[in-house]
């Protein structure tokens, strides 16, 4: 079942990856790409905080927000390199992550998920009426594209990442990098802690776990992860305005969350794809049928209820990895395999440990 | 122009709390937000309007009937989507809720479009839109008078609902313990979905005289009203019904002064910065119970 | 002997309700103490104090297992639990859809350090800190003897085995003092004889063991000592042979009447 699902997951996405090389590859179909990328690392970012730690975060996309406008504004006052303003972005994005997280994360879940959806709404709110640092509703036009500058290396390395093959190779890159955290943090010590905090918040107290403290870490790092997917947004779409940062955006990432199954990082990744590309055919079959583009999310919203409902684990519940590729546990399984236990008694305890 | 405030602000803060008694109700009996509340508000709105439009009943038959059907749609979206829930860790319920909610406003976008309505005036009795009183540069409508009458009246209909009838006890002691409630031999869903009945027709009405009030409704209505009717909840303590009332009128009064004095660009997040200030310095709210995270 | 665990004159209020009333006693090292009373007596909610999920209303709680008396009212559960006093619960509170090996790593919490950068970058500190969580994890549930079940769904497991791994995620922490809430409720007569083992084998490694229990048989035969709660105040402390005889426990447990009947 594990192989196969590594197979099933592994050969349509090696194909998508060198299709931006092969001649004739369509634009739009990059773009689509390109897109379910960044809603890849949104939706692992998101992934963090109500699929580890069980709270409903209703407010990522004030997060993305952040990073795209402080890469935004950098970028077009002070020409940061987009290498420098990555960790910025990220690191603005944990600040707010934290400084929301710290007197909010003690409530209870309900009370948490709407001062999240607060939070973004009054993001909206500043990036509309500070005109003098954002435009406003006019929006921010003009970002330069990602350039990667190593002339110090030979002196015609010098790239202008304007196509759309090295900005989706750009966008995989950080999907790699967003998902070899993931995996690495949740087979660990700080993942245990923020499971333990999901499965019973007094046991996980018992146990050692500081609530509070584990709960903000999560958040702040949710955070900082939607920054930095918003700040490749930024330079990708080189325009930003208010209106990408809406409530509808939180949503869509929490339904690919919720879809992929909650606490699965392949999931996310399986979610994001799916809606991204229901979301391009929907498109179409709504202004085929006159009807608003917007409707496309009353699908969104059926499709959460429904998961809930009957598939709580998400669509694919057994693509959940969940760090038993672990060698300690691989090994262990082996040690359980071969008997090495088997001779405990059931009825009298062994006294050899 | 301080009094002229005032009295907007009241206007405004009594719809809230009629909203907000909704999030309460159904909160303390069950501890859900009930996210697609807001979406039950905008429906009585867009009810009220069709039946007036298409079946040409007077406005206030309409008005009646578009609250009986809201209280119907309350229970149906009790049975059907948070029902099922009822053992599921409360974070399903919550996705649940919200899932609904969008569902709910994209649907009444397909059926009645994006584009806001005007309220058909005709249908209204023509002293509503008359000046009821005017006091040097303060006036006050015969619509505003209604909105009070109708705000108030139904608030204390709740009350003798809740603290005098045998149903209002039975919710009360749900609000206090579940597990016992059933066991005395209440009716634990019956008991649920009457509270959904009522704080449904109670949104229902309040979106029904926003509607008047403001002479325009539009699917997405119940977006923003909900969660500053929410925020009028938390204000007063969630669970708290006296509470969501007091928490209402003191939102409507912040936001019309916050609009009229410091700046109408950010009318909207008074409610939410108000709403984020109570919860992270006092989440009991003015006349609630804590809700901290044991341990 | 100075004690381990002395409870002078502790208080807790919840509202109105007075859970406990001046509640002292001590506990010696070394020793199987057993906390008993009718329903609602307040043995939980004193468990709760002693572990940091309520602040005592009143009294102190002093604490001598790091060598030194410390007063330790109002500290957090996760703080009480590095200081050496880990607990399980009267309702089985495991986290259901980890593993058994998850379980007990996660009790090794604050016996362990590493930080995000060092599971970002598995540096070697974090691998080495990894097996040996593995290891003892694994000691603990050869303790018990879970051992053979460690990457089994928590969840999935028998009732007496999960009150075990329970137990064995509580030992985990590495405690002086564990505190064990109804731990044969709900167990079979075989069940509860390996539990009896059980205890005796922690109390053999060193760690002193309160127990609450309603098997009065269980509670006669393990504990050293008795201390007798009784809406919520200490009515009686004792050896299980005087507390038996005790007119105002009888009292306490078969009501007004029986002890001159």
């Amino acid at each position: 079942m594990g192989h196969l699902n590594k197979r099933l997951l592994l050969l349509p996405g090696l194909a998508l990856l060198i299709y931006p090389l092969l001649p004739g590859a369509s634009d739009y179909v990059l773009h689509v790409m390109t897109l379910a990328l960044i809603y890849m690392v949104l939706a692992m970012g998101l992934n963090i905080v109500p699929g580890f730690c069980g709270l409903l975060d209703l407010g990522y996309v004030g997060f993305y927000g952040i990073g795209a406008y402080t890469a935004g504004l950098l970028t077009i006052h002070y020409g940061l390199s987009f290498w420098l303003i990555v960790p910025l972005a990220a690191l603005n994005g944990a600040l707010w992550g934290a400084l929301l997280g710290a007197p909010t994360l003690r409530l209870t879940g309900d009370y948490f998920a709407i001062v999240t959806f607060g939070f973004s709404e009054l993001v909206v709110l500043f990036l509309t009426n500070e005109i003098w640092l954002t435009r406003g509703p006019l929006g921010l036009p003009g970002i330069q594209p990602v350039t990667l500058d190593l002339s110090w290396l030979r002196p015609d390395w010098y790239f202008e990442f304007y196509d759309k093959a090295p900005n989706f190779y750009l966008a995989a890159l950080l999907v790699a990098l967003v998902f070899f955290v993931m995996g690495r943090m949740e087979d660990s010590r700080l993942g245990r802690a923020w499971y333990a905090i999901r499965e019973d918040p007094l046991a996980a107290a018992c146990c050692g776990v500081n609530i509070l403290h584990y709960k903000v870490i999560a958040f702040s790092i949710s955070a900082a992860i939607g920054a930095m997917g918003g700040c490749f947004y930024a330079r990708w779409s080189m325009f930003l305005s208010p209106d990408m940062f809406k409530f509808w955006e939180s949503f869509l990432v929490l339904c690919m969350v919720v879809l992929g199954g909650l606490g699965n990082i392949k999931g996310a990744l399986v979610g994001a794809t799916v809606l991204v590309c229901l979301g391009e055919v929907l498109r179409e079959v709504l202004a085929a049928a006159g009807l608003p583009p917007e409707t496309r999310f009353m699908a969104y919203g059926l499709i959460m209820v429904l998961i809930m409902r009957f598939r709580p684990a998400g669509l694919f519940p057994a693509i959940a990895a969940s760090g038993r590729a672990n060698p300690l546990l691989v090994v262990l399984g082996r040690r359980i395999a071969a008997g090495e236990f088997s001779g405990e008694k059931d009825d009298a305890r062994g006294t050899s440990a | 122009m301080l009094e002229q405030q005032l009295i907007n602000g009241l206007t405004l803060g009594l719809i809230y709390a009629l909203i907000a008694v909704g999030y309460t109700m159904v909160y303390g009996v069950i501890q859900l937000i009930n996210f697609a509340h807001g979406e039950i508000y905008m429906l009585g709105a867009f009810f009220c309007v069709t039946l007036i439009t298409a079946a040409g009943l007077p406005f206030y038959v309409a008005m009646l009937m578009a609250v009986i059907c809201c209280a119907l749609c309350g229970i149906l979206l009790d049975i059907i989507a948070y029902r099922p829930l009822r053992r599921a860790p409360r974070l399903a319920a919550l996705i649940t809720a919200i899932g609904m909610s969008i569902f709910l406003q994209n649907l009444a976008l397909i059926i009645w479009g994006s584009r806001s309505k005007p309220f058909p005036r005709a249908s209204l009795p023509a002293y509503l839109s008359e000046q009821a009183l005017v006091m040097g540069q303060v006036g006050l409508t015969w619509l505003q008078l209604f909105i009070f009458a109708v705000a108030i009246g139904m608030m204390v209909a709740l009350f003798l609902v809740i603290h005098k009838t045998r149903t209002g006890t039975a919710m009360r002691a749900l609000a206090q313990n579940r597990t016992a409630a059933a066991l005395m031999g209440i009716n634990v869903n019956a008991v649920i979905s009457f509270t959904f009945a009522l704080g449904s027709a109670m949104g229902a009405v309040a979106g029904i005289l926003v509607a008047v009030y403001y002479n325009t409704l539009y699917p997405t209505m119940g977006y923003t009203a909900g969660v500053k009717a929410f925020a009028a909840a938390v204000l007063g303590g969630i669970g708290s019904v006296p509470g969501a009332m007091v928490g209402g009128v003191v939102l409507g009064v912040a936001e019309a002064l916050g609009a009229g004095y410091v700046s109408s660009l950010y009318r909207d997040g008074v409610a939410y910065a108000v709403m984020i200030a109570v919860i992270v310095l006092r989440p009991s709210g003015i006349l609630g119970r804590a809700a901290i995270d044991k341990a | 002997m100075a004690p381990l665990l002395e409870l002078q004159n502790i208080r807790k209020r919840f509202g109105g309700l007075v859970a406990l009333a001046d509640v002292s006693f001590a506990v010696r090292p070394g020793e199987i103490l057993g906390l008993i009373g009718p329903n609602g007596a307040g043995k939980t909610t004193l468990f709760n104090c002693i572990t940091g999920i309520h602040a005592p209303s009143g009294g102190t709680i002093l604490y001598f297992g790091q060598g030194r008396s410390m007063r330790t009212n109002g500290f957090k559960p996760e703080k009480m639990t590095a200081l050496g006093i880990a607990r399980t619960f009267q309702n089985i509170r495991l986290f259901n859809s980890l593993t058994v090996l998850d379980n007990v790593r996660i009790a090794r919490h604050c016996r362990t350090c590493s930080n995000f950068l060092g599971a970002v970058l598995r540096t070697r500190s974090q691998r080495a800190e990894e097996k040996e969580n593995v290891e003892a994890a694994m000691h603990w549930l050869a303790f018990v003897g879970l051992a053979r079940h460690a990457l089994a769904d928590s969840g999935s497991l028998a009732y007496g085995d999960q009150r075990r791994l329970e137990i064995a995620r509580a030992l985990a922490t590495e405690p002086r003092l564990l505190l064990l809430d109804e731990p044969a409720a709900g167990m079979n007569p075989r069940e509860t004889r390996k539990l009896v083992d059980l205890i005796h084998a922690i109390l053999a490694s060193g760690v002193t063991v309160v127990l609450i229990e309603h098997d009065m048989k269980l509670v006669m035969s393990i504990c050293q000592r008795l201390v007798v709660l009784d809406h919520g105040t200490h009515i009686a402390e004792g050896p299980p042979a005087e507390i038996r005889e005790n007119p105002r426990v009888i009292e306490a447990y078969l009501g007004r009447g029986a002890v001159h009947a």
